[in-house]
């Protein structure tokens, strides 16, 4: 046969092709799998790069996000937990796992040889029919405020259990609501600002109203400031200096170059006074403030900061509702920032800027404290996970239990779907039931806790109607799920089952893989 | 995946676990404890010290747990985490930092024990964390609270936690110098804090640690310039501290002069020196008599011209601070800086009865005393024949330091020499009895694991380690709550009678640190390489 791809292209077909994709994708979920539920495991994750840093989380997102994975099959799993992060925040294990349950439940399928197009009808059949039965069961506090609360609490709690933050989640799923609600419907999370400081336990992490900048106030100036009038700059206090390689200045005796110097001197001066001219008593810039500019300012009583970082000059801007001006001509088109209060506060042992009283008023900063820096990294992205899944909550009210009960009631009803469905198609659909009821199964495992009794266990008791009986994995049996007030969003459930059926499908329906010839770099000897 | 086909299978209430996962963490625990055991023989006051040469043959001598463990260049990454547990104990407490991972690595093999009995990771983490809970109640139960005025505890609290160093034969001189120093930081408004920032440790070689100062007032590690014959010794001194540079101009822009002839040249020379004395005659009009000058990179400070009609001025000048102490210098004279030979006006000088340079060993310092409204900050000059012998001075003055620091956060003391953690291990298993299940089971594990603390101290200082430990349960069951191990006699005494002492939160962060950083190694499962 006449080769039709380029020499280094490999080509895989059919049955191998399938193969590499199926055991690709159980791969990925099976090491993610460990990290499901409330007594999930950690991992390290080594970097090889320099300084070969450790990160210890259990994040599904961050140890996926950071994998080297050669396998086709096993990105589209890294993507959807991707995609899961991006739009409700958590889940981005349950979603992997379930995808991964859903190939390994269609491996035996194919092996029995059913078509996987016959498979990937039934799968859609099912997860319709599971979005149904889970859409029927929701309950909507969102017109009672304090039903709501409580809603909220539970469901931070539940996301929070499962990471490193369970010991003291009440009081993490407090600072988490609290900076929701600040927020009054909006999802955009930019506005809550998270500050971590080593030093102290995570217990003395707070909520604060307002903005704080990790940022010294220059020498001599004021340390507290009221009404301020704040100008978020990005500007050079150096010199403004001619940008053209090679300009020079020619002069022929040394009290010229004290004029040049005087005459650069004064720029900066004049610079100074135009900033000052905007009627300003704070003064942010992003580049450094040199000594003269700073003495200026300090002279004239206005608080400078200098060398904010980019974000932190963005988020000030933002939350006091100023510019960022580059340029000081037109005192009148540049929109000042403003807030009631600025004052020096101490965190630890660190002297911070706190700017309170802000423009926005939603704004908030939530400073972790912690041991190390592994524990406030990893508390950074669990109550970045918490912060995610109450703004999404907010938005669409509609809550569910959790604790294997939501898979549990989808179960069933893909059950009676398998029953009524004449064909092939059935089989497809008892194996997404199947799938469904192996998250539970794994989180009674992790938990070291006899999964087969439990889940058959539960299954008895979801046979009867409304039953609201999940896994307690802290007591180590059945529970009454209202009671625990184990709460999940619906809207994160639905996408797990959407998109790992999505997922699921789109792998399924690979007969070849091609790689393609990798470029070659040329050598350049 | 023989492993998800077996699980429906058992029903036996033991972890299913895969092999790996085992392995994984059996590794991590086998060199989480490799770095204990490195570090276990540097406890207590017996303990000994250690010789590290580093990669670029840099020796560095130290009984300082977290200073050893830092700079053990460690790959593996639960090893890695006990690192940063002794680094967090510093930053924490400064003190304790061997105990911290002693206690971890003890722990850990515990746990295994544990794993291996069957127990799961979780359970044995969560029991953990509620241990760490109830040893800190057990610990608040025995101190006894202190006022900073008592001067006199908070000097036997620092000499106990210099006695282990290798400047221990003069805590005597050191503990009380840096309640000194640490006590006239303390800010009034502030009462809770002590930022130890606001103390200069300037190490000079030369003497012995004997002739260790503190010095109310400002030292530079520098000569005066003094190149054309100025002043090194100023009285009744008005200081200024400058950030620009009294040299001939210089601009932003790249700027060359230049010169056609020979009259030209001449004028330019005396053009170069109107322009300096102008600045010199500015400077003096107002008064300054001592010139602190910021480095800068972009052009000479002074020059050798300058430097001369300042010495004509009778100007004492020290010149290269560096821009990050100036805010220091400041704070300390309690004056502003000035960027600008414009701005130079008397209300921004700082004032001081004596500014001198003195010899000290082969090189000069320059004193600055007797400063008027002196900011809260100290310096201590440290001193020492050899540079090994400073750093570990210096090291265990910060840590001496770091004690009083806590002790002003957390104004508890609590006795040493082993006493608390045998108290805990007492207390703890008396209330693992009054638990149930895996719970009871673990805490009376972890209670035991304690024990390796006191251990370590008798086999240290050379005593038969079971003898104590028996001998130390034997009175505390007793009610004997203060008895520990009294190294420097070789028995057991009651410890406070001996003022061996240290601040309550240094204990107690220790063990919350220690059983933080060991439930997170249990709760691992895995090493994924990544990027």
């Amino acid at each position: 046969m006449e080769r039709v791809l380029k020499d280094d292209a490999v080509q895989e077909k059919g049955e191998r092709a399938r193969m590499a994709s199926f055991v690709g994708a159980m791969a990925i979920a099976d090491l993610v799998k460990t990290t499901l539920g409330p007594k999930g495991m950690d991992k390290i994750l080594q970097s090889t790069g320099r300084g070969r840093t450790v990160t210890v989380t259990n994040d599904g997102a961050t140890i996926l996000k950071s994998l080297h994975i050669d396998n086709p099959a096993a990105k589209v799993l890294v993507d959807i937990s991707k995609v899961q992060d991006d739009e409700v925040g958590d889940g981005t294990t349950s979603v992997v796992v379930l995808a991964g349950e859903l190939l390994r439940e269609a491996e035996k399928l194919v092996n029995m040889k059913i078509h996987p197009m016959t498979i990937i009808a039934g799968y859609r059949m099912a997860a319709e029919c599971a979005r149904n039965a889970l859409l029927q069961k929701t309950m909507d506090n969102g017109e009672n405020t304090d039903k709501f609360r409580s809603d909220l609490m539970n469901i931070a709690m539940t996301t929070l259990s499962s990471k490193i933050l369970s010991q003291d989640k009440e009081y993490f799923a407090e600072l988490a609501v609290d900076a929701v609600l600040r927020l009054k419907g909006s999802t955009n999370l930019e506005s809550i600002q998270i500050l971590k400081k080593p030093g102290g336990s995570l217990k003395d992490s707070f909520l604060d109203e307002g903005f704080i900048l990790d940022k010294k106030i220059g020498l001599g100036q004021p340390k507290r400031i009221e009404n301020a009038n704040i100008l978020v700059a990005n500007t050079a206090m150096d010199t403004d200096k001619v940008k053209i390689y090679g300009a020079r200045v020619r002069v022929d005796s040394m009290s010229k170059v004290a004029d040049i110097e005087a005459a650069e001197k004064q720029k900066m001066r004049e610079k100074v006074n135009k900033i000052i001219g905007h009627g300003i008593n704070c003064f942010v810039n992003r580049q450094l403030i040199y000594n003269f500019p700073e003495e200026l300012f300090a002279d004239a009583g206005i608080l400078a900061v200098e060398h904010a970082d980019f974000e932190g000059i963005e988020r000030l801007a933002l939350v006091t509702g100023g510019d960022i001006a580059s340029t000081f001509d037109n005192p009148e088109s540049v929109k000042l920032g403003h807030c009631k209060l600025i004052e020096e506060i101490m965190i630890g042992e660190d002297r911070l800027i706190h700017f309170s009283g802000v423009a926005m008023g939603q704004a908030c900063t939530i400073v972790l404290r912690g041991a190390s820096e592994h524990v406030l990294d990893e508390a950074e992205r669990s109550l970045h996970d918490a912060l995610c899944v109450l703004s999404q909550t907010v938005k669409d009210t509609r809550v569910i239990f959790g604790g294997g009960w939501p898979e549990m009631v989808m179960a069933k009803e893909v059950d009676e779907l398998a029953r009524k469905t004449p064909g092939k198609k059935s089989h497809a659909i008892d194996a997404f039931s199947r799938a469904l009821q192996a998250i539970p199964t794994i989180i009674a495992d992790n938990a070291g806790l006899d999964s087969a009794e439990l889940i058959s266990q539960l299954r008895a008791e979801h046979h009867k109607e409304n039953s609201t009986a999940g896994i307690d994995v802290i007591t180590g049996g059945l529970g009454d799920m209202q009671k625990r007030g184990i709460c999940e969003a619906f809207k994160v459930k639905q996408a797990i089952i959407l998109s790992a059926t999505e997922a699921a499908e789109m792998i399924l329906r690979v007969d070849e893989i091609i790689t393609c010839a990798p470029r070659r770099r040329e050598d350049r000897m | 995946m023989a492993a998800v086909a077996a699980t429906p299978f058992r029903k036996t209430e033991t972890y299913t676990d895969t092999k790996r996962r085992d392995d994984v963490r059996g590794v991590n625990i086998a060199a989480s404890c490799a770095v204990a055991d490195a570090v276990r023989t540097s406890l207590g006051p017996r303990g000994m010290d250690k010789m590290i040469s580093s990669g670029d043959n840099e020796v560095t001598i130290t009984n300082d747990g977290a200073t050893i463990v830092s700079l053990m260049a460690l790959l593996q990454p639960a090893a890695r985490m006990l690192a940063d547990v002794s680094r967090s104990q510093d930053a924490a407490a400064g003190d304790g930092t061997t105990s911290v991972v002693v206690l971890a690595g003890s722990l850990l093999r515990r746990a295994q024990c544990l794993i291996a009995a069957g127990a799961h990771p979780t359970a044995v983490a969560d029991s953990l964390h509620r241990l760490a809970a109830r040893a800190v109640e057990v610990l608040e139960g025995m101190a006894i609270p202190v006022e900073l005025s008592d001067r006199d505890s908070l000097v036997k609290s620092a000499s106990t936690a210099l006695n282990s160093k290798v400047v221990s034969q003069y805590s005597s001189l050191l503990a009380p110098l840096a309640v000194d120093a640490a006590l006239s930081v303390v800010d009034p408004a502030h009462p809770q804090l002590l930022d130890l920032r606001g103390i200069r440790i300037v190490k000079k070689l030369g003497g012995t640690v004997d002739d260790t100062e503190l010095v109310r007032g400002l030292i530079f590690d520098k000569k005066a310039s003094h190149a054309a014959g100025g002043p090194s010794r100023i009285e009744n001194a008005k200081i200024a501290v400058i950030q620009f540079q009294v040299s001939p101009p210089k601009t932003d822009i790249e700027q060359s002069v230049i010169v056609s002839d020979y009259a030209q040249m001449d004028r330019i020379l005396r053009e170069e020196r109107n322009y300096i004395l102008g600045m010199v005659k500015k400077i003096k009009a107002s008064g300054c008599n001592v010139l602190l000058i910021q480095k800068s990179i972009l052009r000479d400070a002074v020059t050798d011209l300058s430097l001369h009609y300042l010495a004509k001025a009778k100007i004492l000048v020290v010149k290269d601070v560096e821009r990050d102490e100036v805010e220091f210098v400041t704070k300390t004279l309690n004056c502003l800086p000035i960027a600008n030979i414009e701005h130079f006006r008397q209300d921004k000088l700082g004032h001081a009865d004596l500014v001198e340079e003195v010899s000290v060993g082969d090189g000069k310092i320059v004193k600055i005393t007797g400063i008027k409204d002196m900011g809260r900050t100290a310096t201590v000059l440290v001193r020492g024949s050899n540079q090994l012998v400073i750093d570990e001075a210096d090291r265990s003055l910060h840590d001496a330091l770091c004690v009083i620091r806590c002790l002003v956060n957390k104004r508890f003391l609590i006795a040493g020499g082993g006493a608390p953690e045998i108290e805990m291990s007492m207390q703890l298993a008396a209330w693992a009895k009054e638990l149930h299940g895996m719970e009871s089971y673990c805490i009376k594990e972890f209670a035991d694991a304690l024990e390796v603390i006191p251990y370590t101290l008798a086999e240290n200082a050379g005593l038969s380690p079971i003898t104590v430990v028996t001998e130390l349960r034997n009175r505390h069951a007793k009610g004997e709550k203060n008895t520990g191990i009294n190294v420097r006699k070789g028995q057991i005494t009651d410890i406070l009678e001996e003022n061996v002492v240290q601040p309550l939160l240094v204990s107690t962060s220790a063990i919350t640190l220690a059983c933080e950083c060991v439930r997170m190694i249990l709760k691992i499962d895995d090493i994924v390489t990544v990027r």
